[in-house]
Order: structure tokens, then sequence, then C-alpha cells
């Protein structure tokens, strides 16, 4: 079953390829993808209502033998923490196909790669083996390269080279470390995640893979300082692409960092952990301040990723099962509130021809603007600014109840920095929302309803989950417990009172203090 | 058929959030057939079901004690969010009294947007605001209390920027969001912190456990100072008081409920939570301090407006800071009252105002004059209003402000001098409103004025009825302050403050002979007060352009530093156009080096605490 939900897009992928040339093929391509991917959602879908929600282990399991020597196996799996990404894949796979426009050149080439990246990232999101991983990371990376580079803005060429020279960088240091975890001491029997553990390495090794990964990652998420791939390939990509690219591709690092830091490193992990909450708080606030200074608005969607994904970082880093719950929740809420930006700010740049905000004015005017995409343009930055009543709200909420009582300043400085976010959007929604509409200017195409559906039914899951939260977080819990249950035991009790004036190194564990070091 | 109206008051909100919903078709244009016209006629009947749900819920309960229901919202590895909500005579007697203004506000909009095309757009905030604030009234949570303060914030932002092609109201929706935010994050701070100390965020359980509850002083302080923050932005007081002038820029209707309920929400959760402010010395006298400021300075700001809307809203913040000094001084039943009066009286003084402004196209307080003669109806609205506001027999006023000062008189005798002053100074400012808009000489602003639709005046005078009937109220609710049991004389000393306010404003601005007395101040004291004590030149320095600046560093330093030592050099070019060569052309080390030079940046900071870990150990 979970081998038909990366097979169906390939097929799919190969099919397009092999469709005649003729002068009706771009439209029939859009449409056989189309038709692909809601096939593979509606697989996704199917598994979700067949997912026993009690059980924290794998569920669906499938496992070949590959190429046994080097450890490679076919081996996937479902638990709590890949099905809701795997659903948010596919679905957003259907939004990027269907608000890709009818006139783009080499239809058949982009369709295609676009089902194959798909395929890789709900591959990765599945694989139970560290190599199938690293294969599948790596066979997303191609297709969305020449993505960016082919159907990219202007400065295209530029802006992909960044990104696969990034990304690429980012698979080799996930794959040394792998190796690192897998090959040094110990017995190897294969890169399967069962027969993989880190409890036999020293301290220090177990440090430096650690440090590999979370590198390799840390570019993947982006977080700031290696994030500058990031606002680049989104600018440059076509909107399809961004969402694809920052609502799910993206959270192949968070989720590494949760399947890999936590379920791998459960020892180490509250060592790094203080650094990567810093890292996290650093991000959420360089992410918000080099925002609020964009002119365009499209970059300034793509700083605003850089902050929310700065959130999931100190959720995942604190470790408690309340926050790693939230870190989940919030890469769900911050796929589906991104793309529904990139997919908002796509459609203004469509029809006005620009992403300028010095140049938009009073789009929300109801008779030459676009009113009902204002209306959506500003639930979604409110959804993004984190507004209760949308689902942004109810998994920040979780993450910095969560964190707090692990690392109280940088959860701080968080709920402080929303505050920012609240800024950039209040200054892009008055800029292109508000304000006076030039009326030698408006001559905008209207907005059809099929341009409309995407973004429409996107405010309706934020909506809804954002208002009952429980059908959301119901998926994860379990699997989320079960992740933080390995952990070694923090001092989180609740009343810890004094852990608010204390620096956030105080609540380390003390069972991991430094002897283990000493020569 | 009441019982049943009572056991579900969860439903009392929900009319106006269906009306709120039903509008939307209408607004940004899918329905165009009909005008937007229906969405605004939704709302009012739904307002209506709402009022008579919570009148025959209230009816039915009345003098029962309080009942409490629950839901589940959340509940997720070990967090269990409740929704609570208490039923008591006064949950529903505020819901009604919120679902009546909202009426009267809602019908008295149909006449005043009679023009505008943005009915469904406001329709359906109002429908926002009616459920937000009985929600806020019903729940019993402290999580729920600062979910719709959020929400309410975002309603408000909306509904400021109504008329959203002017760019003051653009930038008076920003600010009024990003005040109101900003008390907002600071209160969630607040709640998120509460919750692993306290275990609850039900206000009755909180109310038990800070009865007990022996918190490190400094945790106490910070914890209750961030509670405290969100009342004050949302109260307009010291130092967050500017978005409420620049709110006025939103509709007249809007302003209704806005300088009323509204703000009003803000004193209510801080007299929800006050036994855990009450844990801090320095957050309570924080309380009482800001409020204390707030009510003298805004009063002295509001004589020296010369825009309508800004001298109600300048009182507005000082009756709140009155309301302050109560919560803080611990007469939070006082404080109750004193809200009830406010509401109904300043709801009227906007009502009122608002028929002026609306047919003489002017709200500049120096181009009115005049009106009695011709608008004796509304005059006699704006005076019942504004006197109301004081504290004169016997208006309902009087019966809130004199348990207040009898209590300070007992406990802190220099805040009793506060209240006095102020008293005098809002009897000085409606005085000096009422002068300037009724009496002194006809202009040419004034010289054509008829009262307006029956469907502003209706409204208006039937708020004056009820803002007339407040004593009666009060006596009916058993509240009434026994005058024996007061000290000697303090009602005379509150009823001389408010005489001489009214009397010096009267002087000044009312008799035939009046001369604005300009000349008597000095130029700096009056440009100080004028200009709200230069508070918008104080944000730019100590908050806007610090963000501004830091975030213009950081896109730099993103931009110049961090993106690479390739930029810096205008290697870019490289990769640029359609070039993907980059490996042929020896550049891209430049970039290999930045990326490296970030690795270890990464790392770096990563490590930082682990490596203090480390050498502490060692």
């Amino acid at each position: 079953m979970l081998t038909a939900l990366i097979l169906i897009p390939l097929i799919g992928a190969i099919t397009i390829g092999l469709f005649p040339d003729t002068a009706i093929a771009p439209t029939r391509a859009k449409l056989f993808a189309l038709i692909t991917a809601v096939i593979t959602f509606l697989g996704s879908i199917y598994l979700a209502t067949q997912f026993d929600l009690q059980a924290f282990s794998l569920q669906f399991v499938e496992a070949h033998t590959w190429i046994p020597p080097i450890g490679l196996n076919y081996h996937l799996g479902l638990d709590g923490l890949s099905l809701p990404l795997v659903v948010l894949n596919t679905l957003l796979t259907i939004i990027a196909i269907y608000s890709t426009s009818d006139q783009l050149d080499r239809p058949k080439l982009y369709y295609a790669l676009l089902l194959i990246a798909s395929a890789g990232v709900t591959g990765a999101f599945l694989a139970q083996n560290l190599l199938l991983f690293v294969l599948c990371f790596e066979l997303e990376l191609i297709p969305v390269y020449l993505l960016i580079a082919i159907w990219g803005g202007e400065r295209r060429g530029y802006a992909g080279t960044k990104f696969l020279l990034y990304t690429a960088l980012s698979g080799i240091l996930i794959l040394a470390a792998f190796l690192v975890v897998a090959w040094v001491g110990g017995d190897f029997i294969s890169f399967d995640y069962a027969d993989i553990s880190t409890a036999h390495l020293d301290l220090k090794t177990q440090l430096i893979a650690l440090t590999l990964l979370l590198v390799g990652l840390g570019i993947k998420i982006p977080l700031v300082p290696l994030h500058t791939w990031s606002p680049d390939a989104y600018v440059e990509s076509s909107p399809p692409i961004a969402i694809l690219l920052g609502g799910i591709l993206a959270k192949l690092g968070t989720y590494g960092l949760i399947r890999f830091g936590l379920e791998l490193f459960p020892e180490t992990w509250s060592l790094v952990g203080p650094g990567l909450a810093i890292i996290g708080a650093i991000s959420v606030m360089y992410g918000s301040l080099a925002a609020i200074a964009q002119r365009d608005i499209k970059r300034m969607v793509a700083y605003s990723s850089i902050g929310h994904m700065g959130y999931i970082l100190v959720a995942i880093a604190a470790g408690t099962e309340l926050s790693v719950l939230g870190g989940i929740a919030q890469m769900v809420a911050h796929g589906l509130i991104l793309a529904l930006l990139f997919n908002l700010v796509g459609l203004v740049e469509a029809k006005t021809g620009t992403r300028d905000l010095d140049a938009l004015n009073g789009l929300l005017n109801p008779i030459r603007g676009l009113p009902l995409i204002s209306t959506l343009l500003i639930t979604a930055g409110m959804a993004s600014a984190g507004i209760p009543g949308m689902v942004g709200f109810a998994a920040e909420f979780l993450v910095f109840q969560g964190s707090f009582s692990v690392f109280p300043i940088p959860t701080l400085l968080c709920i402080l920095s929303s505050g920012l976010t609240a800024v950039y959007f209040v200054i892009l929604l008055n800029r292109t929302c508000f304000g006076k509409l030039d009326n030698s200017l408006a001559y905008y195409d209207r907005v059809t309803l099929p341009e409309r559906l995407p973004s429409v039914v996107l405010v309706a899951i934020v909506v809804i989950f954002g208002l009952q939260p429980n059908w959301l977080v119901r998926w994860m819990e379990p699997t989320s417990d079960h992740f933080v249950a390995a952990l070694p035991a923090q001092e989180i009790a609740l009343p810890v009172i004094s852990q608010v004036a204390n620096p956030p190194i105080a609540s380390l564990s003390p069972s991991l203090s430094a002897p283990q070091l000493n020569p | 058929m009441a019982h049943l109206l009572s056991q579900n008051v969860w439903l009392i909100p929900c009319y106006a959030l269906i009306g709120a919903m039903l509008a939307l078709p209408w607004s940004p244009g899918l329905v165009r057939r009909t005008g937007p016209r229906p969405a605004g006629y939704i709302n009012v009947v739904l307002s209506l079901l709402a009022l008579v749900h919570s009148l025959v819920a209230l009816t039915d309960i009345w003098g029962q004690s309080a009942t409490s229901e629950s839901f589940v919202w959340l509940d997720a590895a070990g967090l269990t969010i409740t929704l609570d909500l208490e039923v008591s005579s006064l949950t529903l007697g505020v819901c009604s009294l919120i679902a009546s203004l909202n009426l009267l506000a809602q019908t008295y909009a149909i006449a005043y947007l009679e023009m505008d095309w943005g009915w469904a757009r406001f329709y359906s905030l109002m429908g926002l605001f009616e459920a937000g604030l009985c929600f806020l009234v019903l729940c019993n949570s402290l999580f729920f209390s600062y979910v719709i303060l959020e929400i309410l914030t975002l309603g408000t932002y909306l509904i400021v920027g109504f008329w959203y092609n002017q760019s003051l109201v653009v930038t008076g929706a920003r600010d009024a969001f990003l005040t109101k935010r900003v008390g907002d994050l600071i209160l969630l701070m607040g709640v998120v912190a509460l919750l692993p100390i306290a275990g609850t965020w039900n206000f009755a359980d909180l109310a038990q456990w800070a009865a007990t509850a022996e918190l490190e002083p400094r945790v106490a302080t910070l914890l209750a100072c961030a509670l405290i923050a969100g009342p004050i932005a949302k109260c307009a007081q010291f130092p967050l008081h500017l978005w409420l002038d620049e709110a006025m820029e939103g509709p007249y209707p809007a302003t209704i409920l806005r300088n009323t309920l509204v703000v009003s929400t803000g004193a209510w959760v801080l007299i929800k939570i006050m036994p855990v402010v009450a844990l801090s010395e320095f957050a309570v006298s924080a309380v009482i301090v800001t409020g204390a400021a707030t009510a003298i300075g805004a009063s002295a700001i509001s004589i020296a407006q010369i825009d309508i809307k800004r001298v109600l809203s300048y009182l507005t913040s000082a009756y709140l800071g009155l309301v302050f000094i109560a919560i803080g001084s611990g007469a939070s039943q006082t404080a109750l009252m004193m809200l009830f009066v406010f509401v109904l009286s300043m709801a009227l003084l906007v009502m009122a105002t608002g028929n002026i402004v609306l047919n003489n196209i002017t709200q500049n307080l120096t181009q009115m004059g005049g009106l009695w003669a011709r608008r004796p109806v509304t005059g006699l609205c704006v005076a019942i209003g504004g006197l109301s506001l004081l504290a004169l027999p016997p208006l309902g006023g009087f019966w809130a402000l004199v348990p207040l000062a009898d209590w300070l008189w007992q406990s802190e005798p220099a805040l009793l001098a506060v209240v006095l002053a102020t008293n005098a100074l809002i009897g000085i400012s409606v005085a000096r409103l009422f002068g300037l808009m009724f009496g002194g000489v006809v202009t040419d602003w004034t010289r054509r004025s008829p009262e307006g639709l029956w469907l502003l005046v209706l409204p208006t005078t039937v708020l004056a009825g009820f803002a007339l009937h407040v004593p009666l109220f009060f006596a009916a609710w058993e509240i009434l302050p026994q005058m024996n049991t007061l000290a000697p004389s303090i009602g005379a000393i509150v009823t001389w403050s408010s005489l001489l306010g009214v009397a010096i404003g009267s002087l000044f601005y009312l008799a035939p002979t009046a001369k604005p007395p300009v000349t008597l101040v000095p130029q700096p004291l009056r440009d100080f007060l004028a200009y709200d004590f230069y508070t918008p030149q104080l944000y730019k320095l100590l908050l806007v352009s610090p963000i501004g600046q830091l975030s213009r560093f950081i896109n730099w330093l993103d931009r110049y530093i961090v993106d690479g030592v390739v930029n810096l050099v205008g290697v870019a070019a490289v990769f640029g156009g359609e070039s993907l060569k980059y490996n042929t052309s020896g550049r891209s080390q430049f970039y290999v080096l930045s990326i490296i030079l970030s690795v270890a940046i990464f790392i770096l900071i990563m490590s930082l605490p682990a490596l203090r870990l480390l050498s502490a150990g060692l």
C-alpha cells in the first residue's frame, strides 16, 4: 500500500513523458498529472482512515531486502509523524499542479518532474532505512532544481544553483552522519532504523555525528545562518514550486530532526538542545526582522517562513511531549499556511503584474480590485501571525506551552517575535489590500472561480483545524509521546517555579553531565 | 422554554457569530444582485434573537447561584484545555447589555452608513464583536479570555480600517492592531507561564490557588505584570493609549461599541485575574498608578482636543483609569458598577454626537456652535450622557463613584484626590464639548442642521432613557449604596467636584460672554496636551524606529554578509541569467567558502551551551 503512494506519481510521471507532442498536450498533461495526484491523495486519505490511532509503532510496514551488502533495504512504514506529512505532501502536490498556469513551456517535463519530486518526498517520509531516506532525499533534489531553474523568475539560474549547492551539501552531510552512526564501532546489520542505535557510541562520536546531521538538516529547514538559499529559491521559483518548496520540502529537515535527532540520539539530544533552542529563537527573530525590511511581498513571505520554522526547532529542542507534538502540528500548520500565502501572493502577482509593496495598493476594492483574494490574504496573514481561531495559533500555542518549562527565555523570545510577525503582515496587508486603488492602472483580469478554489480550500482547512485542533493532533500524539518517552527523563516536572528565573541551561538533565567525556 | 434557554447559554454568542458568517457572501462581492443591505438586516435580527435569549435566560436564573459548564476543547500530551462557561445573573445580565447595545448600534448604523457600500463587512464585524464580547463574558477561563481578546484585536484592525482607502485610516488600523497585539502577547506570556505554576486557567480555581500560593517575589512580579499588560492595552491606558485616539478614524457606529464595551473587556479580564495579580504588591500598585496617571492625563488631554471623537476617546481612557484605580484598590463590585455607568453614558455621548457629525459633515469642535436651537433632542442626549458620566446626583455616575470615593477615603486618601480631580476635569471636558457644540453662535457649518433619520434618533433617545434609569437599575439589583453607611459628607464632596468642573467648563465655553481660555494657558502646555503628551514621537523614538533600523540592519546583514562573500565581491552575476556553468567558473569557490563559514557559525552557536556545560563539568 505504501509503495503505491510512491509508485503512482512515478508511473504518472513516466506516462506524461510518453505523451505525444500534439497541440492538445499541455492541458492534457495537466489533467493527467492532476488525476495522478488526486489518486495519490485519496490513497493517503485511505491510509489515514485505516490508521490505528492508539498505536505508536509503525503501521503498514513493507520490508524487502534490496542490496544487503551495503545495508540498503526497501523498508517502508507509517507512524503518527509521517502520516500527517505524507497527507500534507499529497495535498500540496494537488494544489501545486492545480494552480500551475495553463500557458506553460514544456508542460510534459514540468509535470513529470513535479510528480517525481512529490514521489521522492513521500518516499523520504515513509522510508525506514537510512540509505533509502537519503536516496529519496536526493531523488527530490534534482527535479526541484530543474523546476526552479527552468520555470523560475528572472534570476532562476542563480537561485537554482544556490538551492542545488546548499541542498546537495545538506544531503552529503546527512549521509556522512548516517555513515558515522552505522559504521563506527558496533555490529553493522543494515541501515534500517530498527537496526541502528547510537547506544554503543561514545559521547564524542555521537556529538560529531549529531552535529553533521544537524548542519545537514539545518540547511534544509532552513535555519539561520544556513538559510540564504531559501529566500532566493522561494522568490525565484514559480508559485506552485514555492508551495512545494516551503510547504513540504522544508519539512524534510524538521522531520529528520525528530526522526533521527530525537530517535537516534536520545542521550546526546539534551546536550545540544539548549544550543538548538537558541538557534531556533535567533531564526524566529532574524526571519521576522528581515521580513519587515522587505519590499517584495513574496520575499517577505519567504523570510516569514524562516521565522516560523524556528518555532519548530525550539519545540523539538525542548523535547517535551507537548512541545514535540506542537512541533509536528506546527509543521502541518506552517505547510498549509505557507502554501496558502504563496498561492495568494502568486495570484496577486499574476493579476497585477507586480510584487512590489510600493506599487501595490487598495486591492480590497470591490469593483476594480481583487476583493476575495484580498480577504483570503488577510486571513492567511493573520493565520500566520498566530491569531487564535486558525491552525497557526493552535500549533504555536502547543509549542510555547510545551517548551516554556524547559527553555523559558527562547520561548518568550519566540512569543515576542510573533509580535514582529504581526508587524510585517500588517505592513503587507496595509500596502496591498488597504489603501487607494489607482484607477488608471487597475485593469486587472478577473480572478476566476477555479483560480480561487485552492486558496478557499486551504483557508477552510486552516480554520477547521484552528477551531478543532484535536482533529489534527490526535494523529500525532501516540507517536510523539513515544519519541519523548525514549528521551532520558528531563527535569520538566510541572511546578518548576525556579526555572523561570534561571538560565535555560539549568534545566539540562544531570544524568548527562560531562564526566563521560573524560579521557 | 425559559429553562431550556438558560440551559443553553452557549447559543448566545452563536447568534451573532452566525450573523457574521451569513453576512460574508455580500462582502467580497459574491452576491451583487441584492446590494449589501440584506447582510445588515440579517445581523439586526440575529442580535435581537441574542437579546431575547439572554433576557429570557436571565429571568429564568435570576436569584440563583452561578452554575458552570465545561467542554473539552483540546486534550493532547497531558495538556487539557477546557472551555469553561459561567452562567450567572451577572454574566447573563452583561450579555443582555452587550446584545442590546449592539442592537442599538446596528440600527443606528442602518441610517449612519446609509450610502456606504461596505455594509456586509461592517455588519459582519459588528456580529463578530458581539459574539466575542458575549463569549468573553460567559467564559471563565484565562486561556479563552486571551483567545477572545486576540480575535477582537483582529476585529479592531478590520473595523478601524473599514474605510481603508484613506491613509489616516490605514495607519490608525495598523497602530490599533499593533498596540493591542503588544498587550495581548505579553498577556500570552503570562498565560503560558501561569499554567506550569498554577496548573489551571479557570478563574475560580486561579483565585483559589492564589489565596494560598507562595511565589518567589520576582516570579510573582513578572507574572502579574505580564497579566496586566493585556488589560492596559485593551483599556487604552498609559502608555498604550494612543491606539484609541487613532482608532477614531473608523466609522462612528463602530465607535459606539469600541469606546464602550470593547475597551471594557480589558477591565473585565483584569477584575477576573486580580487575585493572581494581587500576589505581587508591585503589580497592584502598577495597576493603580497606571489608572491614576491615565485618569488625570487623559482627562486633561481631552480638554485640549478639537476633534469630537478624540475628546470622547480620551474621556474613555480617563474613565477607565478611574475603573483601574477601583480594581487596583480592591473595589471590584464598584468597578463593575462604574463600567455599567460608563458603557451607557459613553455610548450615548458617541451616538448623540454622531447625529450632529453625520449631517454637519464636520467633527471639528471649532467649527461647531449654536446647535441648541436646531437640535434640542440631540442636545439633551449629549447633556444626559455627559452629566451621567459625572458624579452628579441623581444620575447614575454618582451612585457608582460615591462608593469608590468612600472606599478610597478609608484606604488611600491620596487616590481620592486623584479621583476628585479627574471627575472635575471630566466635568470641564463634558461642559466644553457641550458648550462648543450647542452654545455660542451659529457657524457656517451649523447653519442648517435638521434632526436626522428616525433610525438615528430613536436608538439615541432609547439609550438616553436607559442612562437616566441607571439609579433605578442599581436599586432594583440592590446594589445602590446606602448613604448612611458612607463616610459623612463624602457624597457632597464628590458632587461639589463635579459641579466645580461643570461650572468652570460652562464659564469658559457655555456662558453668553464665554471666551475660550486659550490665552490663560501657556502655549507649551497647550501643545503638550493637544499633541497628546507627544506620545507618537515617543513611540517613534523608543519602538518604531529602533525596530525599523534593526530590521534594515538584519536585511543588510542578510544580503551582504550572511548571503556570502560572493555577493560582496559581485560574483552573483556568475549565476545570473541562464548560465548554469557554475562549475566551470572558478569563482563558485567563493560560494562554497561562504557556506562553510555559515556552517562554522551554526555549529559554534549550537555548541556554545553544550561546551559551557562540558567545561563546567570538567
